[in-house]
């Protein structure tokens, strides 16, 4: 990842990245997607790998338990034997039980190498998994970053053909301040006309004039009521 | 979410009182270039990759800067990139830009959302930093 990202700065400040001219190079490119279906085959081929092989590590355990519970129902059967007297029957028994120890323990050394190499193999997967991982980041950061020089070109030489140029920043803040002050003026003007529909502004009209409705209303009540008091 | 649906899906949308204007930009890529009604001034550009939704709106170019200030406003953009609302600051070639990158599974109210935080960010950004402009 870090040659990667390494690569792509030197590229960019060696001005390579002008309109649309790849960063990192297509042959750059393919390689990494050769890796990244390399290391896909080779977790693909561990992971069924593996998987025979913890088949082959069940079905030896199930045989040694095999080979074990015989050896265990064949003992019973000796101490039967010898229990009525019958040394040789119980000395044909005794060979079976042998044989089936002898083979519980040849299972049980195969399938211990068995486990070695399936932990072994988990390892690979592992490792297999995380390269992966790595390779998957690096291609995504080397394609994004194509993609936006490729991106950004389209949009310039677009734009450029559609209008003059690309309007510059100064010219773009321009039409941000007149939109802005047209907003204002759209909220005062919405303002005055709240007040024309509400009455509010000539009411503040007469209020400037010195002419206050509600004033008034309260001086004629005060008036009538020094009138009642006077009768 | 392909370039395609999401023209379709922003057509007759709404988001937070906004509209927005689509237009493909000709050309191989698949870009997008939404217009927010009541940020006209910066259009965002979209495209959709494998693995990313990348929205960006251009802020000015190396070319427009006061080259005394350069050091100043760099520093200026890495602190203000940090505490942006979902967009960060970046350069392009010569263009700077403020840009913002979605999961290819998001759905339309997110990618609206972007687009409108975008739109906004920008303009706020240009007025923030006029006065590095040569």
């Amino acid at each position: 990842m870090r040659t990667v990202l390494k690569k792509i700065l030197t590229a960019m400040r060696g001005g390579v990245n002008e309109l649309g001219e790849a960063v990192v190079d297509g042959q750059g490119n393919r390689i990494l997607e050769q890796e990244l279906r390399d290391a896909e085959q080779e977790l693909k081929q561990a992971k069924q790998e593996l998987a025979a092989l913890m088949a082959e590590s069940a079905s030896l355990a199930r045989q040694i338990r095999v080979e074990q519970d015989s050896a265990s129902k064949r003992e019973q059967d000796a101490s039967k034997a010898l229990a009525a007297g019958q040394e040789d029957l119980a000395r044909e028994v005794a060979e079976r039980i042998v044989g089936h120890e002898r083979r519980a323990g040849e299972l049980t050394q195969t399938r211990e190498l068995l486990q070695q190499r399936i932990s072994g193999l988990k390892e690979r997967v592992q490792r297999a998994e995380k390269q992966l991982a790595d390779y998957r980041r690096e291609l995504q950061v080397v394609k994004t970053n194509e993609r936006v020089l490729r991106t950004t070109a389209q949009i310039d030489t677009n734009i450029n053909s559609n209008q003059s140029s690309l309007s510059t920043a100064k010219e773009t803040l321009e039409r941000i301040r007149d939109r802005q002050a047209r907003e204002e003026d759209r909220q005062n003007a919405s303002a005055t006309l709240e007040k024309e529909l509400t009455g509010a502004d000539l009411d503040e009209k007469l209020k400037a004039a010195g002419i206050d409705s509600e004033q008034d209303a309260v001086n004629d009540v005060l008036a009538r009521l020094k009138g009642n008091q006077a009768q | 979410m392909d370039t395609q649906s999401l023209t379709l899906a922003l057509g007759d949308a709404t988001h937070a009182g906004r509209t927005f204007d689509v237009m493909p930009v000709a050309g191989d890529e698949p870009v997008l270039q939404v217009v927010v009604s009541g940020a006209e001034e910066t259009p965002v550009y979209v495209t959709v990759t494998d693995t990313q939704i990348l929205c960006l709106a251009y802020l000015f170019d190396e070319q427009e800067l006061n080259p005394e200030r350069l050091n100043e406003l760099h520093e200026n953009m890495l602190r203000l990139s940090v505490p942006m609302p979902l967009s960060a600051l970046g350069r392009t070639g010569d263009h700077y830009v403020v840009y913002g990158a979605l999961s290819p599974t998001s759905g339309t109210t997110e990618i609206m959302q972007e687009l409108v935080t975008l739109a906004e960010n920008a303009i706020d950004l240009l007025q923030t930093f006029e006065d590095y402009l040569a």
